[in-house]
């Protein structure tokens, strides 16, 4: 193939071709696996690459670090615990294609994995399809969980029922309050927004104003004016991604207390993102470093996740880890590895989360018996910060129809 | 003469013969698959960047609207695949036409951007009408295409046969490119990519020559976007955004675009990269776009395109050097 | 409305529509500098933006220096990091017919990588970046000091005047206004790995407005879209202001492609 007559140009591109292609196929190819002691899987399809990769790459983390522990004492039913990572690069079409390959190529027990809501909804669609099970540990879209599921489960509170909470807390702070709903167009917050504006008719709070932004937005000033003119007395405050911290802070330039802000939900990038001008501000939460009552596996947690990571755990990490924890038991209550049994236990489980205490149990559908802690920042340093409980609820997934109001 | 002709039905015969051979590893079957998806999106985009000249950007949210209309026609009105999919491919053809219309006068890189306005419009429009789409979410559990039976029957066309009908839906494609580059037609084409101004004064109408090339490039793009739709079960505006555009550009312009393998060669290198690397993800960016720079550099032409240059160039010298001898000996 | 709320949002219009349109500016003007003086199309433009931005991150919060100081080692360091691209990747091609083509798919291949290393690396640490709240009044004094003409290439080799030199010159005041562009941004919001493909589309599409190669043409457009979403979003909501730019883009595409201020 190389010839004496080839430019010198040519031979060298021949030469990287190889190597490259070389390097790409030497790699191991996903292997069936061999009968000895055989691992159980869990298909972790996770978002590895793309817009989301942050959040799949620390809820990993957090899902090895549980698959480390439980190995080390005994595995499951005698045999080893083996969570199977899957990029799915933020993208949902390759969602499914990691599915398919996991279900096919590896033979895993269950999926789980997606922290994003349509990654999630993705591999929803060919588990239910193929009767696979699935625990979903952070995804809050109502959809995953649809009356019908079968092989679903959802172990993070739903986003509506978070717009229930949102009302429940700003109610018991101050009954009849007026709230200005300031959002980006994301499925997540339209159907927090949904739960919100839902509730608020119920509980005699107002809604101020409600302003949108397109996903790519880059500043707020002008609607942060808009706000502010309205005078309401919270503000719940929700950007994508890095532009949360652009809303926030415009909202604060523009008058607003931190008091008055309310976020939906705090991870720790985000509250570190907020930073001390942010001090006073309330967020909702499901796992938390500063929340007192956290037994030795939550300790346990944040200890082990700050060392291998570099940064606290919060309520991702937390539901990655338990998601874990909890397939453990279901497979142990099934007694055998099988899909169908497995999802039969987790239809009857009865459990608590091994961080928190707090109980697992699913219904018919797979949703699980809701709750939701909110707290108030008191202190952010640069690596870490402090906050205090103000707030906790639990609620049923149907206590307002949660499946209507985001389809 | 002969011996390519066989060459070219061996190639066929491989094409139909390799679902069957794969069909047992799953994994590789779908790699096959979306290999045959890409080599029908790239032939088709080739018919306008390789002999054209033009770059359309606009071509992923073509396959997106034609996977859309085929979806929505399928499961909200239980029409058959096989008729809804032309009736996507059509809608993607009119849609790209009517929107390219007035850039089609632009030249070159003008028609370039304005192509990757029209993408940015596109991927917006599919996030903001979930009526349609979806939105963000997307459409999942899309179902296989059924395949009529007499009887009153019908079979599901999945897994291997899923593959052995992409693989025939792009032989089809690279085939009907071939015929269009070789009629009279082509020529003008070929003739318009190299200096329009000069065709348009020999008195050929450039824009209409340019506006059938657009409408059957984009009615590929149609047929690949109902295909890919049916056979990832999943579509959401993220699958049909203009770096899915860049990415079949990329193929093409890899390969080798203006000729008929280029495309061909350039899908079989890149379109498994994502794939095989799957569990590298944080390589397999870097070894992609390495990849891509690697081969600008040294094959500016593209792959095959380099091939075929070398090729030629050395025939040319072979047969000067031959006049030279006869010239010398006379 | 009340005098106040008036005057409060049409503060807010204008400070929004200065900053917003200066970072636009800027990068329209790095990539409009470009395609028109070594026709030089790059889709990696937004990568470089990126990376500007997460510099000034990693000195300004991680490494303690101040703004001011970050930007400055930021743009010299861009330097000498352009000159090196220029001399690999830029030079080669000078000579290539088409070479437009080949840079465009070139810069593709350059800003995968570059995406991958940003994922692997600062992907893994955080998913959004800010920097303490700067000073608002540094910012605007940002796109002014760079009018040009565009070159022209044959008058420049009848004048006897060294192209290569131009083209080297050319590209690296391109980047370094990018780079301005994203230290600017760094400076005044949050921003995330999602920012670089948005600049990169925002850039193209104000030099297509304004005609490429024409840098006061990139200027002009790049502070009236930044006013055009400020003013758009007072009596529309948001998502209407974001497809007003790109409506008006397309309009511009069908009745004066060559853009506004082309020659």
């Amino acid at each position: 193939m190389l010839r004496r007559d080839m430019k010198q140009s040519t031979r060298c591109a021949f030469f990287v071709f190889f190597t490259i292609g070389a390097l790409a196929f030497l790699l191991p190819p996903p292997v069936v696996a061999q009968p000895k002691g055989e691992p159980i899987k869990i298909g972790w399809i996770a978002e590895l690459s793309g817009t989301w990769s942050f959040f799949g790459a620390t809820g990993l983390t957090a899902a090895q670090i549980a698959e480390e522990e439980i190995n080390a004492k005994g595995g499951v039913l005698g045999r080893p615990l083996q969570v199977v990572p899957m990029d799915n690069r933020t993208d949902p079409a390759q969602a499914a294609s990691a599915a398919r390959m996991l279900d096919t190529q590896h033979k895993v027990l269950t999926f789980s994995g997606p922290t994003s809501s349509d990654t999630a909804l993705a591999v929803y669609g060919y588990a239910e399809q193929n009767q696979v099970p699935f625990v979903v540990p952070v995804a809050a879209f109502p959809r995953l969980t649809r009356p019908g599921t079968q092989w679903t489960f959802r172990v993070e509170p739903d986003a509506v029922g978070w717009g229930y909470a949102i009302v429940k807390f700003v109610e018991k702070m101050k009954p009849g309050a007026s709230i200005a709903l300031i959002y980006s167009d994301f499925a997540l917050q339209r159907a927090i927004v949904a739960g919100i504006k839902y509730q608020a008719e119920r509980s005699g709070i107002k809604i101020a104003t409600d302003i949108i932004f397109p996903q790519n937005a880059t500043d707020a000033t002008v609607q942060a004016a808009q706000v502010k003119s309205k005078n309401p007395d919270f503000v719940f405050v929700s950007g994508g991604g890095a532009f949360d911290i652009t809303l926030t802070n415009q909202i604060m330039d523009l008058g607003i207390k931190p008091e008055q802000i309310i976020h939906p939900f705090g991870a720790v990038k985000m509250i570190l993102g907020w930073g001390p001008r942010s001090v006073g501000s309330y967020y909702g939460t499901f796992f938390d470093h500063s929340l007192g009552g956290l037994n030795d596996y939550g300790k346990g947690l944040i200890t082990k996740f700050t060392k291998r990571a570099g940064y606290i755990p919060a309520y991702i990490e937390n539901f990655c880890y338990a998601t874990v924890y909890l397939i453990k038991e279901a497979v142990e209550k099934a007694g055998t590895v099988d899909r169908a049994k497995f999802r039969d236990a987790m239809r009857n489980i009865n459990t608590k989360e091994v961080t928190t205490g707090i109980p697992m149990v699913f219904d018919k559908n797979g949703a699980r018996k809701e709750y939701m802690y909110f707290l108030q920042m008191k202190e952010v340093g640069k690596d870490t910060y402090q906050s205090k409980e103000a707030f906790y609820i639990e609620w049923d997934p149907e206590v307002i129809p949660v499946y209507q109001l985001a389809p | 003469m002969a011996y390519r002709r066989a060459a070219v039905v061996g190639l066929v015969l491989l094409a139909l013969a390799l679902p069957f051979l794969f069909s047992v590893n799953r994994f590789y079957a779908f790699i096959l698959g979306v290999t045959y998806l890409y080599i029908l999106w790239s032939s088709g985009m080739n018919l306008l960047s390789g002999f054209t000249g033009l770059m359309p950007l606009m071509y992923a949210g073509l396959a997106g609207l034609g996977a859309y209309t085929t979806v929505n026609l399928v499961m909200k009105f239980g029409l058959s695949f096989w008729l809804a999919m032309p009736v996507g491919a059509l809608a993607a053809a009119v849609v790209g036409v009517v929107l390219g219309l007035p850039s089609l006068r632009l030249r070159g890189f003008y028609f370039t951007l304005s192509g990757l306005v029209i993408q940015t419009a596109l991927t917006m429009l599919f996030v903001y009408i979930p009526q349609f789409t979806g939105g963000d979410t997307g459409i999942s559990q899309i179902p296989p295409p059924m395949i009529p039976l007499p009887g009153d029957k019908s079979f599901p066309l999945a897994g291997v046969w899923f593959e052995e009908a992409l693989a025939i839906a792009a032989l089809l494609t690279v085939y009907v490119v071939h015929r269009v580059t070789r009629s009279t037609w082509g020529r003008y084409l070929v003739a318009i990519r190299e200096d329009d101004l000069l065709t348009e004064a020999l008195g050929i109408g450039v824009t209409r020559y340019r506006v059938l090339a657009f409408f059957i490039s984009s009615l590929f793009a149609g047929v690949g976007g109902a295909f890919y739709a049916h056979y990832m079960g999943f579509v959401s505006p993220r699958s049909f955004d203009v770096l899915t555009s860049m990415n079949i550009w990329l193929i093409v312009g890899f390969g080798g675009q203006g000729t008929i393998l280029g495309p061909i060669v350039g899908t079989i290198i890149l379109a498994p990269i994502p794939y095989i690397m799957q569990e590298l993800y944080l390589y397999k960016d870097i070894v992609y776009g390495s990849l891509i720079v690697f081969t600008t550099i040294f094959l500016p032409r593209g792959v095959y395109g380099s091939v075929l240059f070398h090729r030629r160039a050395r025939a040319a010298a072979h047969s000067a050097a031959q006049g030279k001898s006869e010239a010398a000996r006379s | 409305m009340t005098l106040e709320s008036i005057l409060l949002n049409g503060l807010a219009v204008i400070t929004t529509g200065l900053i917003v349109g200066a970072i636009f500016s800027l990068v329209a003007a790095g990539v409009t500098i470009m395609y028109g003086t070594i026709w030089f199309p790059n889709a990696a433009n937004g990568q470089f933006f990126m990376l500007a931005a997460l510099l000034m991150w990693s000195l300004v919060v991680n490494w303690g220096l101040s703004p001011f100081l970050g930007a400055v080692v930021v743009l010299t360091g861009s330097i000498p990091f352009s000159l090196v691209l220029e001399k690999f990747l830029v030079r080669p091609f000078y000579n290539v017919p088409n070479r437009n083509i080949v840079y465009f798919i070139m810069t593709l291949g350059l800003a995968q990588i570059f995406a991958g290393a940003f994922t692997g690396t600062y992907g893994r640490w955080s998913d959004q970046y800010s920097l303490p709240a700067a000073w608002p009044g540094a910012i605007m004094l940002g796109p002014f000091p760079f009018p040009r003409t565009r070159q022209n290439r044959e008058a420049a080799i009848l004048r006897g005047v060294d192209v290569r030199r131009i083209y080297r010159f050319s590209f690296v005041l391109a980047m370094l206004v990018i780079t301005m562009g994203g230290v600017l941004f760094a400076m005044a919001y949050g921003f995330d790995l999602t920012m670089a493909w948005t600049m990169a589309i925002i850039g193209f599409a104000i030099m297509i407005v304004g005609g490429p190669g024409s840098v006061l043409g990139s200027v002009v457009i790049g502070m009236i879209f930044g006013f055009t979403q400020a003013v758009v979003s007072l009596f529309a909501s948001p998502t209407l202001a974001a497809f007003s730019y790109l409506i008006v883009m397309l309009i511009i595409l069908l009745v004066k492609p060559s853009g506004l201020f082309a020659r």
